[in-house]
């Protein structure tokens, strides 16, 4: 039975996918974008959760604690007068997790969606996430992806799946090293792949501003998507800068290696004139 | 919106230039001072005063509209001394402030034959009473003429000063009503705009535009067959109406500025089990939508095959922030509402009073806010008065009962020898008022009393804790629980924050608290079931809280769930504020679990969303769905709000810059910088909740 690492588990998501749905939220992230607004879901491991601004310093989370390396026993959050401490990520079982998503999955279906596997990079839990979908009973699966795995794991993994949401961050590959972390050679074949699948999909782009909002990067991403499958439906998700508001809370400085206050540029026509729809989220 | 509705909206709503024609204020005691030392009865009261506004009014009218009717008179007289509330108050229940309130009338019963007709009825049924030597009676009827004659010389002052003023339009409609039955839409929204007027200046606040797009509907379909409006410009003319409604409305009396009950309810199940929302419906929907102003507040009747269309562009008013439309559930009201004893059709006819409870226009004089029970103070004095001598649960359960039933049976004491001022303007529109020559101050066809019930939420937390540590696994003795709700946790950090956020709360879609929910609420209709109020009514069950959720708890000691001494509850039907949510869909399962028809004297369950769900159509259309799946699971009523607190916060530091801000408060909405600073608060406590 397969374990996996779950940060949260979201009710009424209305961007993931068709119609209302649950979003499963799995840590772990081969990337490192710099405008990343889930930090928390960047390591695999459950980590100590800490809002400073809910803090008062009562002392009462030292008071418990017995020092050394945090082992995660969870004390201090129990004594925390102000719920300012929370235990990011959980593991579970796929049992368990599948359970979580029957309770209320007939619910779901009634409102025409279903559940979302995001993160983190639920590639990364990829027999989690397989075992789980096999669990789930008549439930519309849906995935939201980085696209940055083995190519016949990402086959495997959207094989089980209905709906695909895959980011295509940045074409040119330097610059993708350079804002992610890795290169983008693994994510342009998995896209290819899902393009010609047929499986309902959406590409997605992150407006980051000054780096992915380009001309340039957006018109060769309009080019490529177009290519694979035309008509293909590309949302865009503008920068927000909201993004580092919980960096803090995991101990990480919020560094964007871009200007945050940079107005985005959301050139849906671009999409348009290759004949792929476009909508900004 | 047209360049024409822009100007108007600019005119009275962001410049409110139309206050610059406004008379100065009045001594509101120099009448009762005079009718006290007169002896003066209630009905000369009433009257006098009504005829003394009608004729301090001095018409203005601006060139451009095409919907006259402004108040210049700000403050309206009261009927008596200071010296004699207090003595009336010593002998008499008054609800609120004594007069008329929270009722729907029936407009038509004046529209369908316009003044004249019925002044000249009313003198002919005079005469006659006369000739029976029924001089009471008589009386009464002259008097009711009396006020219809001076509303008509103020509506001739008007025609004659739009003549002056050049607006020939508004002259014209006034040369016809109020004096006849108007004859096409506008007059009829003219027609509509005098009665609602007048029902004001008698000082009879909080009574509702009821089923506007029912009773309007007869004309407005005549007048879009015969071309004189197409859709568009029938919705700016609706819209130049609704703007009307908000001219005074800072003049109006209430808890707080927007509680002024101008609530409008649209669709709803006909007896033959056809939908009645129509296109009227429709366009009221879109003229808030564009208007965007804090009246007329908007209802929604739904029911099981309600079209998603109609969710949809509540959806999108819900998006404005405007904390409505308000929606309520047919197919559990009209079943409830038939329980409680109201006719099929009357149940279906059923619209809210100014905020949510049921009521039956032109028909019911019911008093459904006369008083609330606190279900968490239930709870609270079961266990400060007896946890310790209970030996299980159950036999708990059965003092908050009596804790309950004792509540219930102060209220019911309280409003006994209840005195309600004469209105016998309001009961031109009321049924068999003018028949019988009788006020409908003393009643009506229905004559029922409601009770809130507040901290549902707040009740079943606390009955959770004492379930699973007192008798459950024993790890809180009940004297420990007692000596917690006395000192307010002093020394109990850790209980404390364990009981707060750390045992599961109503809200989480969790049977086994959910279901003290449930019985909390079955209990407390049981505890009103069979009482008779004076006027031969009934008292009926609630989940509303009205401002009890800030009085309530100002004297509450501390809760079993961790809820601190003094802290506010949940407004209306809600969860605790500081519990952690999981989510939307988690709420609404458990606020549909309980027997929601059995305690239908309304009140919504109430959910902050973020208003970053509303981003495109199809997130709305989300929202949407969200708001259907409640109705389908049995939900009564329901009020969202779109809400951001980072905008709030930054209303608190810069008002000046968020005048237009709309929010909403417990039935109704208002301007945000215009509300106490402990309601502001409260509704950013209840923003953390927001999902």
């Amino acid at each position: 039975m397969a374990e996996g690492i779950v940060f949260d588990i979201k009710e009424f998501s209305v961007y993931d996918g068709p119609g209302i749905r649950q979003t499963v939220f799995l840590k772990g992230c081969p990337l490192r974008c710099s405008w990343c607004h889930n930090p928390e879901g960047l390591t695999a491991a459950p980590q100590i959760m800490v809002s400073r601004s809910a803090c008062t310093d009562c002392g009462k989370c030292r008071e418990v604690c017995s020092g050394g390396t945090c082992s995660l026993c969870g004390r201090c959050v129990a004594v925390c007068p102000n719920q300012a401490r929370r235990i990011a990520g959980e593991r579970m079982s796929a049992q368990a997790l599948a359970q979580m998503i029957m309770r209320d999955a007939a619910y779901y279906a009634a409102c025409g969606g279903g559940v979302t596997f995001s993160g983190g990079e639920p590639l990364m839990q990829h027999r989690f996430v397989v075992e789980t979908v096999g669990l789930l009973d008549d439930v519309h699966c849906a995935i939201e992806t980085s696209g940055y795995a083995d190519p016949e794991v990402f086959e495997r993994v959207i094989s089980r799946m209905q709906f695909v949401m895959m980011d295509i961050k940045l074409m040119d590959d330097a610059m993708h090293r350079a804002h992610t972390g890795v290169s983008n050679e693994r994510i342009l074949t998995n896209a290819r792949t899902l393009l010609h699948s047929g499986l309902p999909c959406r590409i997605r782009v992150p407006l980051i501003p000054g780096v992915s909002d380009t001309q340039e990067n957006l018109r060769a991403t309009a080019e490529f998507v177009a290519r694979h499958r035309a008509g293909a439906k590309v949302e865009l998700l503008p920068y927000h800068k909201t993004a580092g508001a919980k960096y803090e809370m995991i101990g990480m400085r919020y560094a964007p290696r871009f200007d945050p206050e940079r107005q985005v540029q959301t050139r849906k026509d671009i999409f348009k004139a290759y004949g792929l729809e476009c909508d900004v989220l | 919106m047209t360049t024409h509705m822009s100007s108007l909206r600019e005119f009275f709503i962001v410049r409110k230039a139309h206050h610059a024609f406004r008379q100065p204020d009045q001594d509101v005691y120099a009448l009762a001072r005079r009718f006290a030392a007169e002896g003066a009865s209630p009905l000369e009261r009433s009257v006098r005063r009504h005829l003394h506004v009608l004729r301090s009014e001095k018409p203005v009218v601006f060139p451009e509209e095409r919907i006259a009717f402004m108040r210049t008179v700000t403050k309206l007289p009261e009927l008596y001394t200071p010296e004699e509330m207090e003595a009336l108050r010593a002998k008499h229940w008054l609800h609120e402030q004594g007069e008329v309130c929270n009722i729907n009338v029936d407009y038509t019963m004046l529209m369908c034959c316009g003044f004249d007709a019925k002044r000249s009825q009313l003198l002919e049924l005079a005469a006659a009473r006369e000739a029976a030597g029924e001089a009471e009676a008589a009386r009464y009827l002259r008097a009711q003429e009396s006020i219809l004659a001076a509303a008509q010389a103020l509506a001739d002052a008007y025609a004659r000063e739009a003549q002056a003023v050049g607006n020939r339009t508004v002259a014209d409609v006034l040369s016809h009503v109020p004096a006849k039955a108007p004859r096409s839409f506008l007059e009829a929204l003219q027609m509509l705009r005098i009665l609602h007027y007048v029902m004001w200046c008698g000082h009879n606040y909080h009574n509702t535009v009821g089923r506007f797009d029912q009773y309007m509907y007869p004309w407005f379909a005549k007048d879009l067959e015969a071309g004189v409006y197409n859709e568009e410009t029938a919705l700016e003319l609706l819209e130049e109406f609704f703007l009307t409604v908000n001219r005074d409305s800072d003049l109006y009396t209430g808890m707080q500025q927007g509680d002024n009950g101008q609530s409008m309810v649209l669709g709803g199940l006909n007896p033959d089990g056809t939908d009645s929302y129509n296109l009227l419906s429709e366009l009221c929907l879109k003229a808030s939508l564009e208007l965007k102003l804090i009246d007329p507040k908007i209802n929604l009747r739904v029911h099981k095959d309600t079209p998603m269309s109609a969710y949809i562009l509540g959806s999108e008013l819900t998006k404005q922030g405007l904390g409505f439309p308000q929606y309520s559930n047919d197919d559990v009201v009209i079943p409830g509402l038939m329980d409680l004893g109201y006719s099929r059709e009357d149940a279906h006819n059923y619209v809210v009073a100014a905020c949510w409870e049921f009521i039956i226009p032109g028909r019911a004089m019911d008093i459904p806010n006369i008083g609330a029970v606190s279900l968490a103070r239930a709870v609270t004095e079961a266990v400060l008065e007896d946890l310790t001598a209970c030996p299980d649960y159950a036999s708990f359960c059965d003092k908050v009962k009596e804790k309950i039933v004792r509540q219930a049976d102060a209220v019911q004491e309280q409003v006994k020898n209840l005195f309600v001022f004469p209105a016998p303007y309001v009961s031109l529109m009321m049924e068999g008022c003018v028949e019988q020559a009788r006020d409908v101050s003393l009643g009506c066809v229905y004559n029922n009393y409601g009770l809130h019930g507040t901290g549902v939420a707040t009740a079943a937390d606390s009955l959770e804790v004492i379930d699973r540590y007192v008798y459950g696994d024993g790890s809180i003795t009940p004297e420990r629980l007692v000596r917690c709700l006395q000192t307010d946790f002093e020394g109990e950090d850790e209980l404390l924050t364990k009981l707060r956020y750390h045992t599961p709360k109503m809200g989480n879609h969790e049977d086994c608290v959910d279901d003290r929910a449930v019985w909390l609420l079955d209990t407390f209709a049981d505890a009103l079931e069979g009482r008779r109020n004076e006027r031969g009514g009934i008292f009926r069950a609630g989940t509303g809280s009205a401002m009890y959720y800030v009085w309530h708890p100002q004297d509450l000691p501390a809760s079993p769930d961790g809820r601190r001494a003094r802290e506010a509850l949940g407004a209306n039907y809600s969860p605790s504020l500081f519990m952690r949510a999981k989510g939307p869909v988690s709420i609404l399962h458990s606020f549909a679990r309980p027997n929601l028809r059995r305690v239908i004297n309304g009140g919504p369950l109430t959910i902050e969303l973020h208003d970053t769900v509303f981003r495109n159509a199809e997130a709305v259309a989300k929202v949407a769905a969200l708001v259907r799946s409640y109705m389908l699971m049995g939900g009564h009523q329901l009020q969202l709000n779109a809400v951001n607190r980072q905008t709030l916060e930054d209303a608190q530091r810069h008002p000046e810059n968020y005048r237009n801000l709309i929010v909403r408060v417990w039935g109704w909405s208002g301007y945000f910088v215009e509300l106490d600073k402990v309601y502001q608060d409260h509704i950013m406590q209840r923003m953390e909740l927001a999902l």
